[in-house]
């Protein structure tokens, strides 16, 4: 079956009076939203606030009792729900890789599906791993339970684009990562959304990751709509107390002289670190083995440093020694003042600085995370 | 034409050829399990040893009694006996088996000894399970009586032996409709009392 | 017949051989239980599908296949023998009725019993129904319709055993000719022969089992 894509690009996705009820509860209530074609839209709200209904309802995977829901001025309801749902990118917390089916077949499955040649099909998903930073080598033929949980999201990301659908729905889909990998994912799929320029609806509980991603953020609450805007427009003007609760404007900002980098930083699991003495090859294999993106170098306080999962791959392949892969970290005690480390790292033009304890490695911190704690 | 009386005679023979190797079957596995309870190496052999067994079929284990232990009603009785003891220790195990880890955990957490987790808590738990495995062993004792009555055990089988080597259809139905009378009746009542035993938070 | 030394085991194991035909008897065998076998996999797995389909045929058509389950097998061979006669058919058929059970049941919960995490994201993918149940559903179930099919294997093995009463041929005919005969040399040969065969054929679906298992099950 050779399906028609119902839409190209996505000009405008707009939710008109959409109203969903199970029993005498209202899920979704009378919510009017528009997104728009290229943004990131974030869904925020406490769990039941309706947000995970009003994204599945968006490809069908939930009808609405009443109002419309359009893409492109196109009613959805008028869209075959398969190939509606072949031409938008969904990606859950839980991932939900199909156990049974091989990485490349996991990724595949929509195009062998539609027919795609062989060949075709293993270049796509080649493509698409190296997008999510997996090297196709090492993947490709492994099943979902020999991944980690980061490199399973990594896979449900690259699954999402392999129809390269121009709108993606994701719900919580970094939300059971823990919080360096977050953040490390958080970061790539920046990278990654800047490059394709989709329109992306992603919902969320964390409000550090809403400000982090979103280009505009709605606030629900009791299945409805609070306040749709740019986080300045939530931090500087909210609706109400609740909104303003959420983004959370006051607790911070009274306290931002008062802080030290111990308040701020996150702390560091030991699984993150290499050891001294330790080879290129073998530190590939720990981090494949542990299921590691991205790792410090510590040898001493002197010679710090974090390399990359890929990093470590070149270093390998081009016979480097694993110091020489890593690209050195600022350090900070984690007593000294936030705004002194903050001031350091901007100097040095770094994102990430290394908190030592007794010599020890004790924390991460990271600028952007500091930046968001406070606004 | 059959005689009731004999009929009725043979439904008797029947019963208490497969009932009494039922019983035998229950008492012989009752030690068996209580010693597998305490010894993991001996519940893996015995374990390993029912499953082997189960695959060979009921005639061949009826058939191979004759030359070990002979003709008539004991050795019938045994060779049902083999045959039912397998899930009533298998399905024992299982339940007792099937607990979860964490609840053992507390338990001895709580400081009950080994017997007593047994006791109150593994046992317990097991019924629904020990229960299923005799009423499978139940119905199991039906249909391999009928096969005894080949080795001399008389019962209903013997009326539907004699009944297909002589061509007599009606003989053979006055054989095989009690039979299958006993085995309904069984699946039926144990059905019920397996109901009547399960406990209320075990009901769905 | 008196047995003395290795000897006179591996004689005796020859003239039961030659006289009851055991070569002859084993394929007649083997050729009753995969015939039976493939339609009880074919029917069972399809009556699986079919009772998953549409969810008020399970239980009536479950719950009859189990009263045939409580019939004692001798019983249903002879009900069977007014519609089809004596021999193979009625074996054959016996066998069939007492496998579709397990093969269906398993089919059937294998289906029913799919966590939702996996239908909601292939729902979300854009799989069609169909696909969702033969991409997902099925190879999910396969570690569980195998474990159904090695149960079938072994009351197959029973039924067509039981055969050898009806003049089916198979090693079931040998038995009752040693058992008739009152021969202790037959009975222990074919009846070893017999038990080899079964412990043999439940340890290959075994065997095919936990391949799937580990091919399939990563889930359970």
């Amino acid at each position: 079956m050779v399906s028609r894509k119902p839409f190209d690009r996505i000009d405008s996705c707009r939710l008109e009076k959409v109203t969903k009820k199970y029993g005498d509860r209202f899920a979704v209530k009378n919510l009017n939203l528009e997104i728009q074609g290229g943004e990131l839209l974030i869904l925020i709200g406490r769990s039941g606030s309706g947000k995970t209904t009003a994204l599945r309802m968006i490809n069908r995977l939930i009808e609405p009792d009443s109002g419309s829901i359009s893409v492109n001025g196109i009613d959805v309801r008028e869209f075959d729900p398969i190939l509606l749902r072949r031409n938008i990118g969904y990606v859950i917390q839980n991932i939900g890789l199909l156990p049974h089916l091989r990485v490349s077949e996991n990724i595949g499955l929509i195009l062998k599906l539609e027919s795609w040649k062989e060949e075709k099909i293993r270049e796509r998903v080649k493509y698409l791993l190296n997008l999510v930073s997996l090297p196709p080598q090492i993947f490709m033929e492994r099943y979902p339970h020999e991944l980690s949980g980061g490199q399973q999201q990594r896979v449900g990301l690259a699954r999402a684009m392999a129809m390269d659908p121009p709108l993606f729905l994701m719900d919580e889909p970094f939300g059971a990562l823990d919080p360096l990998l977050r953040s490390q994912l958080q970061d790539e799929f920046c990278k990654i959304k800047k490059e394709l320029g989709r329109t992306i609806v992603f919902v969320t509980h964390d409000i550090n990751e809403a400000f982090r991603l979103g280009d505009r953020i709605a606030v629900m609450n009791n299945a409805e709509l609070v306040q749709v805007g740019t986080p300045e427009e939530l931090i500087f003007s909210p609706a109400n107390d609740l909104v303003a609760e959420i983004v959370d404007s006051k607790r911070k900002y009274r306290h931002i002289d008062a802080l030290k980098v111990r308040d701020i930083m996150q702390p560091l699991e030991k699984r993150y670190i290499l050891y001294p003495g330790m080879s290129a090859a073998s530190a590939l294999d720990y981090m494949v083995k542990v299921g590691l993106e991205v790792a410090l170098v510590f040898w001493n306080p002197e010679n710090t440093g974090r390399v990359y999962l890929n990093d470590v791959l070149n270093a390998v392949s081009s016979g480097k020694s694993l110091e020489e892969a890593a690209k050195p970290l600022p350090l900070f005690s984690p007593e000294i003042s936030l705004l002194e480390a903050l001031a350091r790292l901007k100097a040095e033009g770094e994102s990430m600085g290394l908190v030592l304890e007794a010599d020890k490695p004790a924390g991460i911190l990271f600028s952007d995370r500091v930046l968001e704690n406070l606004i | 034409m059959v005689l009731t009386g004999e009929v009725l005679q043979a439904t008797l023979e029947h019963l208490l050829l497969a009932y009494a190797a039922l019983a035998a079957g229950i008492l012989v596995a009752a030690p068996l399990i209580f010693f597998s309870l305490y010894s993991a190496k001996l519940a893996s052999l015995i374990m390993k040893f029912s499953n082997l067994v189960q695959a060979i079929p009921s005639f061949a284990v009826v058939a191979l009694v004759v030359p070990l232990i002979g003709i008539g009603f004991t050795p019938a009785v045994i060779a049902i006996m083999l045959r039912v003891l397998l899930p009533i220790i298998k399905n024992t195990y299982i339940g007792l088996f099937n607990v979860d880890p964490a609840l053992i955990e507390s338990s001895k957490g709580i400081g009950l000894s080994e017997f007593q987790i047994i006791r109150h808590v593994r046992l317990p738990n097991a019924y629904p399970a020990i229960f299923a495995g005799i009423k499978f062993a139940a119905i199991l004792a039906n249909s391999i009586a009928v096969l005894t009555a080949l080795i001399g055990g008389g019962g209903l089988g013997s009326i539907i032996f004699e009944g297909l080597t002589n061509f007599n259809t009606s003989k053979v139905l006055a054989g095989t409709l009690p039979v299958i009378g006993i085995a309904l009746f069984l699946d039926f009542s144990f059905s019920r009392i397996e109901r009547w035993l399960t406990p209320e938070y075990l009901q769905k | 017949m008196a047995i003395q030394s290795f000897n006179d085991i591996l004689v005796e194991v020859m003239r039961v051989w030659t006289s009851q035909l055991l070569s002859l008897r084993t394929l007649e065998h083997l050729y009753m239980l995969f015939v039976a076998l493939f339609f009880s996999i074919l029917l069972g797995v399809l009556i699986g599908v079919l009772t998953y389909k549409n969810r008020k045929l399970a239980a009536p058509v479950l719950n009859s296949l189990n009263v045939v389950e409580t019939i004692p097998d001798v019983a249903l061979l002879v009900l069977l023998l007014p519609i089809f006669g004596i021999g193979v058919g009625p074996t054959i058929v016996a066998s069939i009725l007492y496998s579709i059970l397990p093969i269906a049941r398993n089919t059937y919960t294998g289906l029913s019993n799919v966590p939702r995490e996996y239908i909601e994201i292939a729902d979300a993918l854009g799989l069609t129904q169909r696909e969702v149940l033969f991409k997902v559903r099925f190879p999910l179930s396969l570690p569980l319709i195998a474990g159904g099919i090695r149960i079938a294997v072994v009351f197959t093995m029973g039924v067509v055993t039981l055969g050898g009463l009806i003049a089916a041929g198979g090693l079931g005919a040998a038995l009752q000719n040693g058992i008739q005969l009152y021969d202790m040399g037959t009975i222990l040969v074919t009846g070893a022969w017999v038990g080899l065969i079964a412990v043999i054929l439940d340890g290959i679906a075994g065997m095919i089992e936990n391949i799937f298992k580990a091919r399939y099950g990563k889930w359970s």
